[in-house]
């Protein structure tokens, strides 16, 4: 197979990508004690993406064979050659094209349907039976792994796993005004199989105990008042941060297209504590928590310094946007699907952890909030950013007070991060995301606690 | 569809010879062709060939699924195996069925045969239009597609239908720019039939580019009132969306935690609130025929004059709770129109904001929302005054569909849903300071 990839994508003349991937899943879903979800799904083919002088074509087959290969080519390059035959760019050809190596050396491991159902089944057991008064629960169990395969015209040939295991719980309860109140958390999981992560659903327990801890306290919660606020982000959604606030906003593609982030190179966007890395495969000296080594246009990864002392160094490119920029590009073409072309996207994307202690940051508040779950995030052109806020806390004289219902902060991220005059010195990673960006694609993001000042949804 | 047929067959009689006591099969073939524009020009043409058969068994009132996106032997067995191996680790549950024989139909619809110069011809207009009309607007991605598609559904009760249809699509993201500022990006989506179809004139594309425009002068909104908020059809579309889903959908009712769990032929909203499932209406392209369980889909009411008339529940939501199935799963939806005009509606208004596009979180399972209000102008004494930037807006899904102030007589047709503007009281607008 690799053989032939690389004899077929040597033949194009200018820079051409061929890509064969295999996505497995199985998902497991208890409402309620009910399976409403078990299943599994395998999803094979082979796409293929040519260059043609600042324009692209991509073909794709559900089939893996030599000759769906040479098809998929052939059409990728008549696709190219049609855009250019309308609307030629003479943008040169991609001379920053690397010969990216890499082979995985593990294998892929499965697990059994049953294993799944097992192991999701005990855990929603051990919550009917400890916390009966709930007025639904919800176990999702999702294991799953991208196979990918890739040969350039360059001679760059990869062959990389993806694997990626959790469990998302989500509890709920009524409140005394008959309001229905939520909460969910990710319990354990992260790159790897789930024989790497989970072995006895009783090690989950003490987490669902305090998952259930803290959807008693968001029962008797208040709203926020609706405004400016000093809020301390905590470490576990800091990476929302990260991601939706400066992330996007420093995407080439993005940049290209008028993000606030152009022209802003060289320039101070956040405060001289700040620093943010989208790093390639490994962070702060371990193994990141989803790590690519070569990019789907054969790039040899590296870290993307983004911010450094509070001061913008770089955007996150691709070979052409690279190119245009030019500077190296570091491996951020990536593509979700063996039928989607690469775009720009971020891998491990987090804040540098500082020098103060959580315990300190709060005690330093008057008044505000200490905000300790998320859901979802949207990123804006603007640097405007939102998310969705499903835990927090407010802070009176430096002490927790009532928890809080769901709410939502926003702010534009270079103004916010101005604010910044506190980090902890502590770093946690959220894994279990996709962002969305045209396709799905799984990335991690992280950061420490964050003393800042947002706007807050409420009432 | 004949080679679809034989497949549908023989992973279905495989499932029953393996010992299912029912299943279902549905298995497709179609293809992509896709223009897609970035930062205001053309950057790729993508065609993808597609392929796959998703199957479901149920034995001993046990289910398993699976799904494959190649239809050779070899993967096909491998799905039917895993797809029974899942039932046999099954958990038992009397709610588990599959359709119900009902007369089996073929249906075909749209446009079966792309014309990739036409649909390019209208592109390359469209971009052109832009760039001399609106020289602020930045298309930031434009994904333009042709997508064809046959399907063959058939179970174990006898249900067999076929179904045929091609459609094109447009999905503009962009956002106006000047020497000094950027607007936030906005999203429109629409579907058609016609590859020489003017994308500028079609549903409310260009006054929507003209309003990013204009946000080109927002500020930043200082204060806090609790007002009315004004949506546009895109925004409303969204919000009906999660109306939908967290109120009427099988979650939501299977949990117990929609608040109108036991609202069914009671008043929910304002009289002039009447929202309907529409799959098969002619203005709708393509839309539904088959449902997810293997039924015809039929058009239905959801709420009809405020009166809750239906929820949203795939078959087995349905038997899970006690209640009906809807005739459809579709997300083609009405909002119906009033008899305002939009000018009507804001001249009613003294202090209010439209929004034409929400970023928020979840909302709770009550219907409480917060989130930033997008592409939004504030509303004062009756007209739309200056846009907004740092703005947000919260409210209750609930509360608010019984405190409507108007639907404009006035509605969009994005091809997949139709949808007027919506006036909601009792909505909080607060900025940073």
């Amino acid at each position: 197979m690799s053989d032939y990839m690389k004899k077929l994508v040597t033949d194009i003349k200018d820079h051409a990508e061929l890509r064969m991937q295999t996505s497995r899943t199985r998902r497991v879903s208890v409402v309620g004690g009910s399976l409403v979800g078990n299943m599994s799904s395998v999803s094979k083919g082979i796409g293929a993406r040519v260059y043609s002088d600042g324009v692209w074509g991509f073909a794709s087959k559900s089939s893996t064979d030599e000759e769906s290969a040479r098809e998929v080519l052939l059409s990728a390059k008549e696709n190219a050659g049609l855009l250019y035959s309308r609307m030629p760019k003479n943008k040169g050809a991609l001379i920053n094209a690397q010969k990216g190596e890499y082979t995985e050396k593990r294998a892929f491991v499965d697990v059994s349907q049953k294993t799944l159902v097992d192991f999701a089944r005990a855990v929603d057991s051990y919550i009917e039976k400890t916390y009966p008064a709930l007025t639904s629960r919800h176990v999702g169990l999702s294991s799953g792994c991208i196979e990918k395969t890739l040969a350039t015209s360059e001679g760059a040939f990869s062959y990389q796993l993806f694997p990626r295991t959790y469990m998302i719980v989500s509890l709920s309860c009524e409140a005394s005004d008959g309001t229905n109140i939520e909460l969910f958390d990710v319990l354990g999981g992260g790159e790897g199989y789930f024989c790497d992560h989970y072995s006895d659903p009783a090690l989950l327990f003490p987490m669902v105990d305090s998952l259930y801890q803290e959807l008693m306290k968001k029962k008797e919660g208040i709203f926020p008042d609706a405004g400016e606020a000093l809020c301390i982000i905590d470490s576990s959604i800091a990476g929302m941060v990260a991601h939706e606030a400066v992330g996007h906003t420093v995407e080439a593609d993005l940049v290209l297209a008028g993000s606030v982030a152009n022209g802003s190179i060289g320039k101070t966007v956040a405060s001289p504590l700040i620093n943010l890395t989208d790093f390639a495969h490994t962070a702060f000296g371990k193994r990141a928590p989803l790590p690519v080594y070569t990019d789907d246009e054969g790039t040899v990864c590296e870290d993307a310094v983004i911010i450094k002392d509070g001061v913008l160094q770089g955007y996150m490119n691709n070979l052409e946007s690279a190119l245009h920029f030019g500077v190296k590009p570091c491996g951020n073409a990536r593509a979700f699907a063996f039928s989607d072309e690469p775009l720009i996207r971020m891998r491990n994307t987090a804040i540098h952890p500082g020098t103060d202690k959580l315990s300190d940051m709060i005690a330093s508040v008057d008044k505000g909030y200490y905000l300790t779950r998320t859901q979802n995030g949207q990123a804006d052109t603007t640097g405007e950013f939102m998310f969705g806020i499903t835990m927090g806390y407010e802070i009176v004289n430096g002490k927790l007070g009532r928890a809080l219902r769901d709410t939502t902060i926003s702010g534009v991220a270079f103004n916010m991060l101005k604010t910044v005059d506190m980090l902890s010195d502590d770093i946690a990673w959220d894994f279990a995301g996709y962002c969305g960006k045209k396709q799905p694609m799984p990335v991690s993001m992280g950061g420490p606690s964050i003393r800042c000042k947002v706007n807050i949804g409420g009432r | 569809m004949e080679n679809l047929k034989k497949s549908a067959q023989y992973i279905l009689h495989s499932l029953m010879a393996s010992g299912g006591d029912m299943a279902q099969v549905s298995v497709s073939e179609g293809r992509v062709e896709e223009f897609n524009m970035d930062a205001g020009e053309f950057s790729l043409i993508r065609s993808v060939f597609n392929s796959g058969a998703s199957m479901k068994v149920i034995k001993d009132m046990k289910k398993g699924t699976a799904s494959v996106n190649q239809l050779d032997k070899e993967a096909v067995d491998n799905a039917v195996n895993e797809c029974l191996t899942a039932a046999l680790t099954g958990v038992r549950d009397e709610a588990l069925s599959i359709a119900e024989k009902e007369e089996n139909c073929d249906f075909v619809s749209g446009a079966l045969e792309p014309d990739k110069e036409k649909f390019f011809d209208s592109l390359i207009k469209f971009n052109e239009d832009v760039k001399r009309l609106f020289p602020e607007i930045m298309l930031e991605q434009v994904i333009a597609s042709y997508s064809y598609g046959k399907h063959v559904f058939m179970n174990s009760n006898g249900v067999e239908f076929t179904e045929e249809d091609g459609s094109y699509s447009v999905s503009i993201m962009y956002s106006a720019h000047n020497d000094e500022t950027v607007t936030s990006f906005n999203c429109v989506v629409v579907d058609f039939l016609d590859p020489s179809q003017d994308i500028l004139e079609t549903a409310d594309v260009k006054l929507m580019l003209q309003r990013a425009v204009n946000e080109l002068q927002a500020v930043p909104f200082s204060g806090k009132f609790t007002g009315t908020a004004v949506f546009s059809p895109a925004c409303l579309c969204d919000f009906i969306s999660t109306i939908t889903d967290s109120f009427t959908g099988d979650l939501a009712l299977i949990e117990g935690t929609s608040p109108w769990k036991d609202k069914l032929g009671q008043r929910v909203a304002d009289e002039s609130f009447t929202l309907s499932v529409i799959p098969t209406d002619g203005e709708i392209v393509c839309g539904e025929r088959i449902t997810a369980d293997g039924y015809k889909a039929e058009n239905f009411d959801v709420i009809k004059n405020g009166v809750l008339e239906s929820f949203c529940l795939s078959e087995y939501a349905a038997r899970k709770t006690g209640l009906k199935r809807s005739k459809s799963t579709s997300g083609c939806v009405r909002v119906h129109s009033g008899e305002k005009s939009l000018e009507e509606i804001l001249k009613s208004i003294d202090n209010g904001i439209l929004v034409c596009r929400f970023s928020g979180g979840e909302p709770a399972g009550n219907g409480d929302f917060s989130g930033v209000a997008k592409n939004s102008f504030l509303i004062k004494d009756g007209k739309i005054a200056s846009p907004l930037s740092e703005t947000m807006i919260s409210g209750n899904l609930a509360e608010m569909v019984k405190d409507v102030k108007g639907f404009s007589k006035e509605s969009v047709n994005y091809g997949a849903c139709i949808m007027p503007y919506a006036a909601f009281g009792g909505i909080t607008v607060s900025g940073a300071n």
